[in-house]
C-alpha cells in the first residue's frame, strides 16, 4: 500500500512528527541539509535541492564527537565521566538514493564483532525519507554503476517520489510506517494511476545517461591486479591531498581519537572522536617517522581500493554510491569514474 | 546496548624499571587494576593505554598470560604520549582498554623447537610466549633467542636475559663492536645466519624494526625455514584498537583485529602498507 502527500503539505507532515526534522535548504548558496522550524509550513519544506553539498552521514557519526570526559586533581587519580548520546529522535527528508545507500554501510563499519555505541544509540533513533531522483542526473552521478538506482530504497524508511503537485510515499521500513502514521490525514490513498505514474517515472530515471566504468564486478580484480602499477603516481600527480574527496563521502567513516584538554588545576578535558582522513600523510604515520602509505598515489590507492576491493573481500558490496560528490568538488579534477576506468582498461 | 568500548579501565602504575636510558629509552611498567577489572589476554595481544590529557596508543602485552596480579608494559620514548607515561611515577593512574588482536597460537608448537629473534623494542611482543615457554619448559623442545640493540645500552630485559641462558639458547649482539661485549656484533638477521639456525620442527617468531624484521626473514628462507614456520608481529598506527577507524588497515585486513600476530604465509600476501 502506498499513500500521496500533497507538496504543500509537507510542512504540516513535518510539523507532525514527534522528531527534530532537516530538509535541505539552500544557504549562502550551498545546499546543506537544516532543522526544519517548527510549525513550517507550505512552502516551509521544499525539496528542490539536486543533492546537499555534505551527505548526511554526520545524522549517526558527528564530525566531533565527544566519547567521555575526564578530570584529575593532581596527585589523584582520574575521573572518566561517559559521554554516550541519548539523541531525540530525528527525521532527514529528501535524502537521496546514493546517499540513503551510504547508511547501511556505515553501519556495516560500526557494528560487529565490535558495536560501537556512540554511533549506534544516534543511528537508531535516525530515520531517512528519501527522494528518488527524476530529473537528469548531475554531471558526475554515477549510482547506476555501483549497483545502485535513481529510485533505490535500500537504506531509506520512507521513500518519496516527485510528481508535480505532490508525492506519492511508500514505507519501506517499520519506522518509515510509523513516520507516515504520524501524518494521519495528510496523507491519502494512492491510487492504481498514481502508482502507475510512479513506477513510470522510475523507469524513466532508470534509463537516464550517466557515466559509468564499465563492469562493476571487474574492479576488484582490476584493482588487485594494479596494486603495483605506477598509474598510481601519475593519477596522483595533481593531488594536494586536501581529503575533500573523503570528508564529503556518504560512505568514509574513518576517524581520529584525541584528547582536548579544557582547563587545568584540575586537569580537566574531553576525549573526542573527529573523523579522519587516509588522504593526510599523519593518517598512518608512525611515532618512528616511519610511513607506510608514504605518497599521495599510495594514499590514492588505499582510496580506491578500500572502496571497491578491501570493504567487498570484507562485506561483500562496494563502499560507494555513487554520489559524485568526490569528483565535483576536487579541486585539480582526480576522477573516481576514471580511475576505475583505467584500472579495468590496463 | 553492550558496553562501551571506548571507556578504558583505570590502572594504577605498580613499578617502572629503566630498560634503556638516553635518546632511546625504554621504560617497563608493571600496572594493576582494582579487583575483578583485569581482563585475560594471549600472547601476542595488546592494549590501548592512555594518558589522559595526552591521548591513547596502543601497546603490546609484555607479560605472559600466566601472570594473574598485573600486566607489563615495555614502552620506548617516541610521541606525545610515549613522552607522558615515561613521565609518571609508581602510584599514578593511566587508562587500559584491551586486549584487541588476535594472538601466537602457542598452543600448537607444543614439542618444537622455538627460535626467537627480537631487535630493539621488539623483544617486548614476543616476551609473554618466551615467558610461557619456560614456565611451561617440558612442553617445548630447545628454545634459541637471538636478540640485539644498537648498542649494549640499547638491550633490554638485560638481567632476564642473563636469567634464561640456564634454559633456553640466548645470542645476543650490538650492532658495532664495543669494548667489553662479548656477544655477537652486528646485526640480527646476520648474528641469526652466522650461528645457523635448523628449520627442523622449528617455529621462528620474530619482531624488531621493519628493516631488520624484513632480513630476518630473508635470512631464516636462506636457513631452509618454509612460509608457514615463520611468526612476526607487525604494528600500524591505530586509534580505536577495534577495526573501525581505519588507520591500520593493511589490504582486507585491520591489524588491530585481524593480526598484529601473522604467519609469514599470511603476511606475505597483504599488501607491504605496515
Amino acid at each position: 500500500m502506498s499513500s500521496i502527500l500533497k507538496k504543500t503539505d509537507l510542512g504540516a507532515w513535518a510539523a507532525a512528527l514527534e522528531a527534530e526534522v532537516f530538509a535541505p535548504a539552500l544557504a549562502d548558496g550551498v545546499w546543506a541539509y537544516q532543522p526544519v522550524a517548527p510549525g513550517a509550513n507550505d512552502g516551509g519544506v521544499a525539496l528542490t535541492h539536486p543533492n546537499t553539498a555534505r551527505p548526511p552521514k554526520n545524522f549517526a557519526f558527528p564530525q566531533r564527537e565527544v566519547l567521555y570526559t575526564f578530570e584529575q586533581l593532581k596527585g589523584q587519580a582520574p575521573k572518566l565521566t561517559e559521554t554516550l548520546p541519548n539523541p531525540a529522535p530525528v527525521v532527514v527528508m529528501g535524502v537521496r538514493p546514493c546517499d540513503g545507500r551510504g547508511a547501511p554501510r556505515n553501519d556495516m563499519v560500526f557494528t560487529g564483532a565490535f558495536d560501537d555505541p556512540y554511533y549506534q544509540s544516534r543511528r537508531a533513533k535516525t530515520a531517512y525519507v528519501g527522494l528518488a531522483c527524476n530529473t537528469p542526473p548531475s554531471p558526475n552521478c554515477f549510482c547506476k554503476a555501483v549497483g545502485g538506482s535513481p529510485s533505490s530504497k535500500e537504506g531509506l524508511d520512507v521513500q518519496l517520489t516527485d510528481l508535480g503537485d505532490r508525492y506519492h510515499v511508500v514505507a519501506v521500513t517499520p519506522r518509515g510506517e510509523e513516520l507516515i502514521e504520524a501524518g494521519g490525514k495528510l496523507f491519502a490513498e494512492a491510487g492504481a494511476a498514481d502508482e502507475k505514474e510512479s513506477q513510470r517515472l522510475h523507469s524513466e530515471a532508470a534509463k537516464c545517461e550517466q557515466r559509468t566504468f564499465g563492469d562493476l564486478a571487474a574492479a576488484a580484480p582490476a584493482l588487485k591486479k594494479n596494486f603495483d602499477s605506477e598509474m598510481w603516481q601519475s593519477l596522483a600527480k595533481a593531488c594536494i591531498g586536501c581529503g575533500i574527496c573523503t570528508f564529503l563521502c556518504p560512505t568514509c567513516h574513518c576517524f581520529d581519537i584525541s584528547d582536548e584538554v579544557t582547563g587545568q588545576s584540575p586537569m580537566r578535558g574531553e576525549r573526542v572522536r573527529t573523523w579522519d582522513n587516509c588522504q593526510f600523510p599523519d593518517f598512518t604515520m608512525h611515532s618512528s617517522g616511519h610511513n607506510p602509505r608514504e605518497t599521495l598515489g599510495a594514499r590514492l590507492r588505499q582510496r580506491v581500493n578500500h572502496k571497491f576491493l578491501y570493504f567487498v573481500e570484507n562485506n561483500g558490496t562496494q563502499q560507494c554510491t555513487g554520489c559524485g560528490r568526490c569528483i565535483s568538488f576536487c579541486p585539480v579534477g582526480i576522477d573516481i569514474v576514471a580511475v576505475l576506468d583505467r584500472m579495468i582498461q590496463a | 546496548m553492550t558496553e562501551n568500548v571506548y571507556l578504558p579501565k583505570l590502572a594504577r602504575i605498580a613499578s617502572i624499571k629503566d630498560e634503556v636510558v638516553g635518546a632511546r629509552a625504554i621504560k617497563t611498567f608493571q600496572v594493576e587494576f582494582p579487583d575483578g577489572d583485569m581482563f585475560e589476554h594471549e600472547c601476542g595481544q595488546c592494549a590501548m593505554i592512555s594518558v589522559f590529557g595526552k591521548g591513547e596508543m596502543m601497546i603490546s602485552i609484555a607479560s605472559s598470560p600466566l601472570v594473574k596480579d598485573y600486566k607489563q608494559f615495555s614502552i620506548m620514548r617516541v610521541g606525545k604520549v610515549t613522552t607522558a607515561i615515561h613521565a609518571m611515577k609508581v602510584g599514578d593512574v593511566i587508562g587500559v582498554r584491551g586486549p584487541y588482536g588476535n594472538k601466537f597460537p602457542v598452543n600448537d608448537w607444543k614439542g618444537k623447537n622455538l627460535v626467537f629473534i627480537g631487535g630493539g623494542c621488539g623483544l617486548a611482543p614476543i616476551w609473554p610466549i618466551i615467558q610461557t615457554a619456560v614456565a611451561q619448559r617440558s612442553d617445548f623442545a630447545n628454545i634459541t633467542v637471538f636478540y640485539g640493540g644498537r648498542s649494549s645500552r640499547d638491550i633490554m630485559y638485560r638481567a632476564e636475559l642473563e636469567k634464561l641462558r640456564g634454559v633456553a639458547d640466548v645470542h645476543l649482539s650490538v650492532d658495532q663492536a664495543e669494548e667489553g661485549w662479548e656477544g655477537y656484533c652486528g646485526f640480527v638477521p646476520a648474528n641469526v645466519m652466522s650461528t645457523g639456525v635448523a628449520p627442523d620442527n622449528a617455529i621462528a617468531i620474530t619482531c624488531g624494526p621493519p628493516i631488520m624484521i624484513k632480513y630476518v626473514i630473508q635470512n631464516l628462507k636462506g636457513l631452509g625455514f618454509a612460509d608457514e614456520q615463520i611468526y612476526t608481529t607487525i604494528e600500524n598506527k591505530m586509534k580505536c584498537g577495534i577495526g573501525k577507524c581505519g588507520r591500520c588497515n593493511v589490504g582486507k585486513d585491520y591489524v588491530c583485529v585481524s593480526g598484529p600476530v601473522y604467519s609469514w604465509a599470511q603476511l606475505k600476501d597483504l599488501p607491504q602498507e605496515y
